[in-house]
């Protein structure tokens, strides 16, 4: 992957990482496996970490400890109600923006 | 009316405490160093890196850095069960990993303090203008 889709997908990730929660709960090894299965094979766990810290932080998700197998317990996100507004948000500015760069490689207005 | 043994116990500790510090901070901090000796060697030597760097650029007060260090504790004990390499945990540049995770423990950063000192400078540069 190369350094401009890591530049990209820092401003982008919190609502990827929102937009698959909000299918269903997951914890964070889990969104990371998807992630790079996706094709985001550079992104590091740490930051994706990182950016559930400040999610639950903010309120915008609930947190479950789950018991496991191996290691400790984990940690199970799930979007909660202002994490959906959020998330919601974050849908019309992406609309915006992918509009808007759509008419700049057009060469539109 | 005289203090029962539990009060003369808490005022005497809270005397003791103004000179040690928390107790409590002490505990934590301890649990933290205990938690990071049970991980597998490499995951011991990047901790006890990023411990040392986020100590220059981390949160002045006592209970955030110590939540910091926890949840960072966290995510090594996650990454060391699931066999994640180190590699992958803090991605190809650790300095953009650890600025990333750090941002979330805004506490008493002095690098805060300077943030906000040039906000406000600029905010009166902008309003002598008008």
């Amino acid at each position: 992957m190369g350094k401009q889709v890591t530049e990209m997908l820092k401003g982008t990730l919190e609502g990827i990482v929102l937009a698959i929660l909000s299918g269903r709960a997951a914890y964070g090894y889990e969104i990371t496996a998807w992630l790079r299965d996706q094709g985001f094979s550079d992104i590091a766990e740490g930051t994706v970490y990182a950016l559930l810290v400040r999610i639950e932080q903010r309120g915008l998700v609930d947190v479950e400890k789950v018991p496991s197998e191996k290691g400790p317990p984990r940690k199970v996100y799930s979007l909660n109600a202002q994490g959906r507004e959020y998330l919601e948000e974050f849908w019309r500015t992406w609309s915006f923006l992918s509009e808007r760069l759509e008419q700049l490689r057009e060469g539109g207005e | 009316m005289a203090a029962g043994p539990i009060e003369r116990k808490k005022r005497f500790r809270r005397l003791v405490e103004i000179v040690t510090g928390p107790f409590e901070d002490k505990r934590r901090y301890r649990e933290y160093k205990a938690r990071t000796e049970r991980l597998p060697k490499s995951y011991h030597t990047a901790i006890e890196a990023l411990h040392r760097y986020m100590l220059y650029f981390g949160p002045g007060k006592a209970d955030s850095l110590l939540r910091m260090l926890e949840d960072l504790a966290d995510l090594f004990e996650q990454s060391a069960a699931n066999g994640t390499p180190i590699r992958e945990v803090v991605g190809e540049d650790p300095v953009e990993f650890a600025e990333t995770f750090l941002r979330n423990y805004p506490e008493g950063q002095w690098i805060g303090r300077e943030r906000e000192r040039l906000s406000s400078a600029i905010d009166r540069a902008a309003r002598d203008e008008t």
